[in-house]
């Protein structure tokens, strides 16, 4: 590459950055500003010592873990079999899993209160809505991260391989599929646990307590306190996403299996 | 007594016949091939004695025992796949003892059956490996042990040797037969390659759009087709249109020149439109004074094949492939040159137009 193009693309990089993280550091260097005259924790000490935080936090991570079973149990077997038994209906089924990206999060609510809050579904108070609706908008990262983990494996030849030494549906999905996708499935989990933890729309309207909503509630009493939470919370993500990352690449080699 | 049998066997997709009316009955320990061109159904011919297709029509016996209906792990039969389809999550030794765990034999039996199939294979030292550390090669033959473990009735190969190269697929195969011989397992394997049938095979079964053309013995696959598609698809073969002249002496004529064949004239009748079919390797230029099938004949061109050199000569106004195993110390004719070359009587094939 020319000696400007290698400027350029220093320039955007840096412009880019500076982009991201200025406000970032900016909320930071404001939420260290607690206590008049010098910088240090007191808003995240404040943020932990709050009973709302103490139930709010937890009950999202709850929340996001419950989300992460659901989206395995239901997703894994349902991309599994599309790649399998119905390749014809993957472009369809690529298609519901966008719709999470089309549908604004209050539309999907207001449809979710309509439908299940009247018998005979008459569910909207309970944690499980909740649950479903987190399912359904961390679908596109949770249903996508596992079909590209399909995609590196022969599905057909393994299932195949496994059946003809008599194994069985169960077998072959926890003990042959599963184990060869893990590195996905855990990629789509960490995904969706940052969609959980910073969801508000759902936990709001569904009245459940959550994280997102807590920060939200912070934003209207509090000064330096939401610029903490706000910290926090991309520190979670971060945190998941640098997961991702070191369990990703190290085992890549052992999953791909090829030669 | 029949091992394993495929009665009336038929399959279709969306009404389109992909396999039609195959009957085969194997002896226990044979080592049957399924050869043919891609698309003529021996694929999905195996894959439903492995259970992944039901027929449409037809039954599968082994050992009297009607598996039509089946499904692939209630058969106890074995399959080896091209893509070798190892588990890529467990190791060498957890891959041959898949089979075994499912069946819940217990971990010293296992232990043990493990050690004979990585002795069995030569890959006692690759038993911590996983898949990804080992060559083709070796990727197949714990495939090939893996489907040994389970002890199944038939072993199935499904085209196995088709992603390695040339030299490891010949070692491979010599491999594959021994094995084979040694457990006396019965064997159905499927190849496009009709080098790798003829060399492994007890039995070749020849399949073209869905059907049984010929099954035979490698010998007779090769030197005795029956049918114009066996003779063109295994080895190479000159063929030319003729006209049955005298069905009784077994003289069909090409082109004004006269050809005598040993068999295949007789239940024909004077006239008939025929096709005469003679593999390189029976041709031999004519040394001595023979009284039938000598031709005279053009010298059309030459090709060096190592170990075989091909000669191409005209005959009236049709060329012929002649081979010849090559020896440096004999002069070569030259292309131009006249010549003289004969084949004999068994040599002429006479088959249908």
């Amino acid at each position: 590459m020319k000696r400007g193009g290698v400027i350029w693309s220093w320039f955007w990089m840096i412009l880019g950055i500076l982009y991201f993280f200025l406000p970032l550091l900016a909320t930071f260097i404001f939420s260290m500003k607690a206590e008049l005259g010098h910088l240090g924790f007191k808003a995240y000490l404040n943020v932990f010592s709050d009973p709302k935080f103490q139930t709010s936090f937890p009950a999202s991570v709850i929340w996001a873990i419950l989300t992460i079973i659901v989206g395995i149990l239901l997703f894994v077997p349902t991309a599994y079999l599309v790649r399998l038994r119905l390749p014809q209906a993957r472009s369809a089924i690529e298609l519901i899993t966008l719709v999470p990206f089309v549908v604004p999060a209050i539309v999907y609510v207001f449809g979710l209160v309509g439908t299940y809050s009247h018998p005979p579904l008459l569910i909207v108070d309970s944690p499980a809505l909740l649950v479903a609706g987190y399912t359904v908008l961390s679908m596109p990262y949770m249903y996508r991260a596992i079909d590209t983990g399909l995609r590196a494996i022969d599905v057909r030849t393994l299932t195949e391989a496994a059946q003809s030494l008599g194994a069985g549906w169960g077998t072959i999905l926890f003990r042959v599929i599963l184990p060869n996708i893990r590195i996905s499935i855990l990629s789509g989990a960490f995904l969706s646990f940052a969609i959980v933890m910073g969801e508000y729309t759902l936990a709001q309207y569904l009245a459940k307590p959550a994280f997102a909503p807590y920060i939200a509630l912070l934003i209207q009493n509090k000064a330096y306190e939401p610029a903490a939470a706000t910290i926090i919370s991309f520190a979670l993500i971060w945190a998941c996403m640098g997961i991702i990352q070191v369990v990703g690449g190290g085992e890549q080699g052992q999953v791909a299996g090829g030669h | 007594m029949t091992h394993l049998s495929l009665s009336k066997i038929s399959k279709e997709y969306s009404g389109t016949k992909v396999v039609q009316d195959f009957n085969l009955e194997v002896e226990k320990g044979e080592f049957i091939s399924f050869l043919g061109p891609s698309g003529c159904g021996k694929t999905t011919t195996l894959r439903m004695v492995a259970g992944f297709e039901i027929p449409t029509d037809g039954k599968i016996t082994i050992d009297g025992a009607d598996i039509t209906n089946n499904a692939p792990n209630q058969r106890n039969v074995g399959m080896i796949f091209q893509a070798y389809a190892l588990f890529p999550n467990m190791t060498v030794a957890q891959n041959i003892g898949f089979g075994l765990r499912i069946h819940k034999e217990s971990e010293a039996a296992i232990k043990e059956r493990v050690t004979e199939m990585l002795s069995l294979i030569h890959l006692e030292n690759k038993a911590a490996s996983y898949p990804y550390q080992l060559s083709g090669g070796q990727q197949q033959r714990v495939a090939l042990a893996r489907a040994l473990a389970n002890r199944p009735q038939v072993l199935l190969l499904d085209e196995p040797l088709s992603a390695l190269d040339a030299k490891i697929r010949v070692s491979l195969r010599s491999e594959i037969r021994a094995i084979q011989k040694k457990l006396g397992i019965t064997a159905i394997f499927v190849t496009h390659d009709q080098e790798e049938a003829l060399s492994i095979s007890d039995r070749i079964v020849v399949m073209y759009e869905g059907k049984i053309e010929q099954v035979g013995t490698p010998f007779e696959i090769y030197n005795f087709p029956q049918t114009q598609f066996v003779a063109n698809f295994v080895g190479t073969l000159n063929t030319a249109n003729a006209e049955v002249v005298d069905p009784a002496k077994g003289l069909v004529s090409m082109d004004g020149v006269q050809f005598e064949a040993a068999q295949g004239t007789a239940a024909r009748n004077k006239g008939d439109k025929v096709k005469i079919a003679i593999r390189p390797e029976r041709f031999s230029f004519a040394s001595e004074q023979k009284k039938a099938n000598v031709f005279d004949c053009t010298i059309e061109n030459i090709t060096f094949l190592g170990s075989v050199v091909r000669i191409q000569v005209m005959i009236g106004k049709t060329k012929f492939n002649m081979d010849t195993f090559n020896n440096p110390f004999l002069e070569l004719p030259k292309i131009g040159d006249k010549d003289q070359v004969t084949c004999s009587r068994e040599a002429v094939l006479v088959l249908d137009e």
